[in-house]
């Protein structure tokens, strides 16, 4: 018995200890005065203390915000581009899947489009949409729907054919065995890639944030190297690992427990 | 040979020829100007090696492959060309919707039908009940062994109260006893709903024991080997001396 209460709590015990020796390392080094590297990267009690004395309000006067606010726009922005992105693909999904016209005209430009990367939208985004969040949730949108799209369509090829054969045999018309029978085949997979295309996402919409929008935790991370203030860029930098750490979780968790299925 | 009577055909296979497309080519299959009738309101079971045609044979009693021009499937006197719904095919897998429970997957067979007049859930308890599945009635696909999940998708077949019911090796990936439960279970829905059942198999045992008759398919192009009756009783034992003579002259005609 605790042999097997060892063996669930070791990989939590491992991790911790790993982080924890990498946190004492690090404010090791930054007690001592002539490591040039510290001044660049202040160790956790350091950026951590400032950000608690300034009652997480980060940044200078009218400009600044809680860090509520920067988690809540940067969250906002990834989960709506996300979510965008994953009904666009699923509906382009359907489309070709359905339409052999829709094949020959979107195919090219899916396969054309998709290598671009979605740093590369942002200048375009800001002439079309200006500084704000519809650029951000585009930049966002055109990094995880080619990826999201062609994988959609992968997981439509992988469909048994006898499922489809079963419930057109029961008397479903073809946009009913799509509602019916592709749509839930299909689900888990195209999350899995989601999940997997959050990390693109989460990046796309921090660099979106430290060109151009003024807030979110990519903004912290510019704030930070505007003033010059190292503590706030390690501050920025730790929220957003954590925070994208918390998603991957939190979607990990959503996929394993609402879209358990798996279509072999 | 048995007689063929007319009048108790469901399907009549007149010179059906069937040709595979694959990369611009035509592939032809055995089944090239096969004739051949299948009774209604009885088992056949279709017998014969890897590759002999019977399961492509079953697909075209199912409407999903089409012969060519100079023949076809007659289905009560009409042409087949595409699916009907009131001919349901089992598959060897892939049978049940994973994301659904049993009696989810039961009921999705009327999901598509005109069942106004029906209370439905009754109806599908009825089916699980009849195949022995009340008690795993909330249970999932992957949940279940091979038996439970060839049971809810008979149940799911025979709850739209098909014609005809084609089986492709529905049981071939059970063990013995459980294959030996499962023909039981299939005979006794057949003499209950008086569904015409036609079942592909590569396993004489289960050919013998469950048809009313019996067609060993072999050759290239293909032709009927073998057309016997099996639906006396002593088919049904397994020692009888009329089981292992057909038996040993199915066995010869196949090795």
């Amino acid at each position: 018995m605790r042999l097997l209460d060892w063996e669930r709590c070791a990989p939590w015990v491992v991790g911790l200890a790993s982080v924890s020796l990498l946190i004492l390392i690090w404010e090791l080094a930054g007690l001592r005065d002539d490591v040039a590297l510290t001044t660049v990267m202040p160790p956790p009690s350091q950026f951590l203390s400032m950000v608690i004395e300034s009652d997480f309000r980060i940044g200078l006067g009218s400009q600044s915000a809680t860090l509520n606010e920067a988690l809540l726009a940067t969250f906002g922005r990834v989960f709506s581009g996300m979510f965008l992105a994953f009904i666009a693909a699923i509906a382009t999904g359907a489309l070709i899947s359905l339409s052999r016209f829709a094949t020959w005209s979107l195919s090219p430009l899916l396969f054309v489009v998709a290598p671009i990367a979605p740093i590369a939208w942002i200048p375009t985004a800001i002439v079309v949409f200006g500084i704000s969040n519809v650029t951000a949730v585009f930049i966002v949108f055109m990094g995880v729907y080619f990826i999201l799209t062609i994988g959609t369509l992968a997981e439509i090829r992988r469909v048994p054919q006898e499922y489809l054969t079963i419930s057109g045999n029961l008397g479903a018309n073809r946009w009913q065995q799509w509602l019916y029978v592709v749509l839930p085949s299909i689900f888990p997979g195209v999350f899995t890639l989601l999940r997997t295309n959050f990390i693109a996402a989460w990046m796309a919409v921090l660099v979106a944030e430290m060109v151009g929008l003024r807030d979110g935790l990519g903004a912290i991370i510019m704030m930070g190297r505007n003033l010059f203030n190292n503590e706030l860029i390690m501050f920025g930098m730790l929220v957003i690992g954590l925070s994208g750490f918390v998603v991957d979780r939190t979607l990990a968790f959503i996929g394993n427990k609402v879209l358990w299925w798996r279509v072999k | 040979m048995s007689s063929v009577d007319e009048s108790r055909a469901v399907f009549r296979i007149e010179n059906l020829s069937i040709n595979f497309s694959a990369k611009r080519q035509s592939v032809p299959s055995p089944l090239q100007g096969l004739n051949l009738t299948i009774h209604e309101n009885q088992i056949t079971t279709i017998l014969g090696q890897s590759g002999c045609g019977k399961s492509t044979l079953l697909n075209a009693l199912g409407g999903f492959v089409v012969g060519e021009d100079s023949g076809g499937v007659l289905y009560r006197q009409r042409y087949m060309n595409a699916p009907l719904e009131e001919i349901v095919m089992i598959f060897q897998e892939n049978n049940l919707y994973p994301w659904l429970s049993v009696a989810g997957n039961v009921k999705f067979g009327l999901r598509f039908r005109n069942h106004e007049s029906v209370d439905v859930n009754a109806t599908v308890q009825r089916m699980l009940d009849s195949v022995g599945l009340s008690s795993a009635a909330g249970a999932y696909p992957h949940q279940l062994s091979g038996g439970m999940r060839q049971r809810t998708a008979i149940a799911r077949a025979l709850i739209t109260r098909p014609k005809v019911l084609l089986l492709d090796e529905p049981f071939s990936a059970l063990d013995i006893s459980l294959k030996r439960r499962m023909h039981g279970l299939l005979r006794s829905l057949q003499e209950e709903t008086g569904t015409s059942m036609v079942m592909v198999t590569h396993d004489v045992e289960e050919a013998i024991t469950v048809g009313d008759r019996v067609l060993v398919l072999g050759g290239n192009p293909a032709q009927i080997l073998v057309d016997a009756d099996t639906s006396s009783d002593a088919m049904r034992d397994r020692y009888s001396n009329a089981y292992l003579q057909l038996q040993k002259r199915i066995e010869d005609v196949i090795y």
